[in-house]
């Protein structure tokens, strides 16, 4: 799958990594690698096959097909299957890819990734076999030949072991896995895979997803993209944004033979100036070879990071969705009433690092949350957060765009009751450095600059929408009062006529012509007013757009 | 336009006008309403404003009556389009009870009109109170009184004593209300003088009783031949129709007219409405009102003269409310109903009429009317 760590055996890894087998790592870090619960763990197995199709598709510039099958095999026991139409995987790379963990392409790349820095396929792989002893199995067509092989992964050597490897005379290209779980959990909830799978396709529009259900219920998240969009460019990361094991893993890639050219290559915004500085903040010898860095040592680069005032990383990485095809996702998938779409400019947060948001509003159709209620189903409010396209699902609670959307007035907007509306807030983030709460990597630390951008991005939709649904709660209210008058006039046009012989055809003719006159006059003062309103709320969000900019100014 | 059509007369008198006329008066409305929509306007009709902010007490005359607040109802009004509706209903099938020359109950003109709305789920009356409101809306706008559009009240009440009287609407039966046995003459509820002729009275005064059971008491006891006195029970809160009874035989026959209820503040508000008028008819107290009325008992004194200690009871909540509220209203601001109510409020009893049997049951008949009348022992 990757040229860059062929070389690189499971010992070379990371020291941490070699005292204990995989297994016991794997363990260890279960919870940091998504897989504590069990509907939770489901999902995390979906994404991380479901995102590496989607990479590998997008790297060879194939517009993804996706099948996604979930099969239950018994209680808490499921098998998926993923299929997807990219490149495949050569003989040699297949057991890498799939059978080796932490060999991954994204531990050392720096660019705007669904990297969720998960536990991989490789991985899924090793729960697959620790929770039911089998292998998994892999069809693999390069576009040259097709193989059908079971892979298992050794835990004490971390090395791939295939077996029953099979010529297919069948004519397929691209990656199909086959996988079996226990401990896990099926569910059609807002954290499961259908749901991952459903945001997945709306925040890539250029990828066509097929599922079927435990249940065998069949959907199709339709391709409304015909193009694959433009990769990310790559970019160095800036230091400011680095973790410790972060640099010890790109230390470990590095082709440099010091400290010093590791740093100056590896990172952005590098110069001789901070060099210098960090050189005397350090209390070890930046000549060392950089793959022997210690876990200590490159604690205190880090730590000398922090004090060194770095120029801020450059914003020409940034690949949000696109305003237009957020729109036709959300049109195909949730097929709202109402849409409105915003991708706002960059800006920066913690005084450097750029990112962009893209809001939209969903109002009517399919959007809003599903719930039954007493009286059969309700909509609620259904807030769907992504971050670099990727969706997140779990840890509403602490995120920034959760938050954002709470703290909007909507009654101000004429959403009355935002909790009980038929609203979807789609909001993705995206940055080079995404500013998760946690290692979990599901929720996105509410900093200044990052909530007051979110919020303005749905300020500014916020009103469109309303506009909307209040033009169509006066249309709703013109209609009822029209029935009103209409419904009273048969009575009235027949004790008139009673009482004075008029003609009953010709007075409800005119009543009827009275009622619809009055009501036209009625709305045209409504939209009189609301038209004040706007001006008023316009001026509003300039103001507030003008404190921001002093703000940001003074920092 | 109102004022054009709409003849607010001050010659014809309200009450006085034939059934032609009044069919005449609704059918100007409905032509108005014509008129108007024809002219792409809003049709509308005016009445009355109802309810306690209109209701003034005239001082000089001692009665209450409606100010001149006058409400626009229009069609084109959410908030008056069904009452519109309703109103037109009612106008005309009133005046095909004109033209028919056929009466009904109020709640007999509910259920003729009562229907469903085509094409919805609404009715076109919810419940009786709705089309008795319209009803006291449609009197004032044709300026007339409910009796001349042929509509009346349940009746309640009866007639005891030596009075003759005919109904014109039964073979004009003659009959003396001393000689229908021990019940009397049920009140009716029309007592027009097209329909019911006094013909002739003797009687030196008119005993308005609130209790059926007391009624009875003095009917057994014999007090109406043995006083001269004619007796009107009202059962409670008294009905129109016994009203218009017991206004015509004071106004018309010129009798006193004497008014014995419980001694709480229901049964002189029940007093009250007798001498002053009601609230709600605040419209037609010029033909229902006897303010030369004077109230007999019970008062919160005779506790004390007759020594009924042992025999009051405890006010309610409700009456205490009520003692509060008559005390604001103009035409209890006299010394002694101040007087009365600030006692009922100091001591909070009551004292019902038949309490006076724990002296002896002829008691009330024998000793406390009679020695009442002899001494002018009223309340005004």
């Amino acid at each position: 799958m990757d040229e860059a760590i062929k070389e690189i055996g499971a010992e070379q890894i990371s020291k941490e990594f070699k005292e204990h087998s995989v297994a016991e790592f794997f363990k260890k870090n279960k919870q940091m690698l998504g897989l504590y619960g069990k509907v939770r763990s489901l999902t995390t197995i979906v994404h991380e096959y479901v995102t590496n199709s989607l990479d590998a598709c997008e790297e060879t510039n194939i517009l993804p097909d996706i099948d996604v099958k979930i099969d239950e095999l018994g209680r808490e026991y499921y098998e998926v299957t993923v299929k997807d139409n990219g490149p495949g995987l050569t003989e040699e790379t297949v057991g890498k890819a799939l059978g080796k963990l932490l060999a991954g392409t994204k531990f050392h790349r720096m660019m705007q990734s669904r990297g969720q820095q998960g536990i991989g396929s490789s991985g899924c792989t090793m729960l697959s076999q620790m929770t039911t002893g089998k292998p998994i199995k892999v069809i693999t067509g390069t576009g040259k030949n097709v193989i059908s092989l079971e892979l298992t992964i050794d835990p004490k050597r971390n090395e791939p072991k295939i077996s029953n490897k099979k010529d297919i005379a069948k004519e397929f290209r691209g990656l199909a896995v086959q996988a079996k779980f226990k401990g896990v959990l099926y569910r059609d909830s807002e954290q499961g895979p259908l749901e991952y799978l459903r945001r997945t396709a709306i925040a890539n529009p250029h990828a066509q997803i097929n599922f079927r259900d435990p249940a065998g219920q069949k959907l199709k998240f339709k391709r409304t993209l015909n193009k694959v969009p433009e990769r990310p460019k790559e970019v160095k990361p800036h230091p400011k944004g680095v973790t410790v094991d972060e640099l010890i893993t790109l230390s470990k890639y590095s082709d440099s033979k010091k400290v010093i050219s590791f740093l100056k290559n590896d990172f952005d915004r590098m110069g001789q100036k901070s060099i210098e500085t960090i050189k005397k903040k350090v209390e070890f010898d930046m000549n060392k070879d950089p793959k022997q860095l210690t876990w200590d040592e490159a604690e205190q680069v880090v730590t000398a990071f922090k004090e060194v005032d770095f120029i801020s990383p450059s914003g020409d990485a940034l690949r949000p969705i696109g305003q237009a095809h957020v729109e036709n996702s959300l049109k195909s998938i949730v097929e709202p009433e109402f849409l409105t779409v915003l991708t706002r400019k960059p800006q920066v947060y913690s005084g450097g690092f750029p990112f962009q948001v893209e809001v939209a509003i969903s109002y009517g159709g399919k959007a809003g949350r599903t719930v039954s209620g007493p009286e059969g189903n309700e909509k609620r409010l259904e807030i769907m957060r992504f971050a670099n396209r990727a969706p997140l699902l779990f840890d509403a609670g602490n995120c920034a765009i959760t938050k954002a959307v709470h703290s909007i007035d909507w009654k101000r907007y004429d959403i009355k009751d935002i909790d009980r509306a038929p609203v979807t807030v789609l909001v993705n983030f995206v940055s080079v450095h995404i500013p998760y709460t946690s290692a979990g990597k599901q929720a996105i630390a509410d900093e200044d600059e990052v909530i007051e951008e979110i919020r303005l991005a749905l300020m500014q939709s916020g009103r469109k929408a309303g506009n909307y649904i209040a033009g169509k709660r006066r249309e709703k209210e013109k209609q009822l009062k029209r029935e009103l008058f209409y419904k009273y006039i048969p009575e009235v046009v027949a004790a008139l006529n009673s009482l004075t012989g008029a003609n009953k055809a010709d007075l409800k003719k005119k009543l009827e012509k009275m009622v619809l006159e009055k009501l036209r006059l009625e709305e045209a003062e409504d939209v009189e007013e609301l038209n004040g309103k706007e001006a008023k709320a316009e001026k509003g969000e300039e103001d507030g757009k003008k404190a921001g900019k002093k703000a940001e100014d003074n920092n | 336009m109102a004022k054009k059509q709409v003849k607010k007369p001050k010659t014809i008198t309200k009450g006085k006008e034939t059934p032609k006329q009044v069919a005449k008066k609704l059918e100007n409305i409905g032509h108005q309403m014509v008129k108007e929509i024809g002219k792409g306007l809003d049709p509308h009709f005016k009445t009355q404003l109802r309810g306690r902010s209109n209701v003034e007490f005239d001082e000089k005359r001692g009665i209450l009556t409606l100010g001149d607040k006058e409400t626009t109802r229009t069609f084109l009004n959410i908030g008056h389009a069904k009452k519109f509706m309703q109103t037109t209903m009612i106008a005309a099938k009133t005046r095909d009870y004109l033209n028919h020359n056929k009466t009904a109950s109020i709640r007999e003109i509910y259920y003729e009109l009562k229907h469903t709305v085509p094409n919805s789920k609404e009715n076109t009356f919810d419940g009786q109170t709705e089309s008795d409101g319209v009803i006291v809306d449609l009197e004032h706008s044709v300026d007339t009184i409910r009796e001349k559009l042929n509509l009346h009240a349940n009746p309640k009440g009866t007639l005891y004593g030596d009075i003759t009287l005919k109904d014109k609407m039964h073979h004009n039966d003659k009959f003396n209300c001393a000689k229908l046995g021990r019940g009397g003459w049920s009140v009716m509820s029309r007592l027009e003088p097209e329909e019911i002729e006094i013909v002739k009275v003797n009687a030196k005064y008119v005993l308005v009783i609130e209790t059926e059971a007391m009624y009875e008491r003095l009917v057994e006891e014999q007090f109406a031949l043995k006083n001269k006195c004619i007796l009107v029970s009202t059962g409670g809160q008294a009905a129109r129709g016994t009203r218009r009874l017991v206004h015509r035989l004071h106004k018309d026959e010129k009798l006193p007219v004497l008014v014995f209820t419980d001694g709480d503040p229901y049964g002189w508000y029940i007093y009250s409405v007798i001498k002053q008028g009601s609230m709600a008819l605040a419209a037609h107290s010029d033909y229902l009102a006897c303010p030369d009325a004077k109230y007999i008992g019970m008062t919160l004194d005779d506790v004390e003269t007759y020594e009924l200690q042992n025999v009051t009871e405890k006010m309610k909540d409700g009456d205490i409310k009520r003692a509060k509220e008559m005390m604001e209203y103009p035409w209890f601001k006299n010394k002694e109903w101040q007087r009365q109510l600030k006692k009922a409020l100091k001591e909070k009893i009551r004292i019902e009429q038949q309490a006076l049997a724990n002296k002896s049951l002829e008691f009330v008949a024998k000793e406390y009317l009679p020695r009442k009348i002899k001494e002018e022992d009223f309340l005004p």
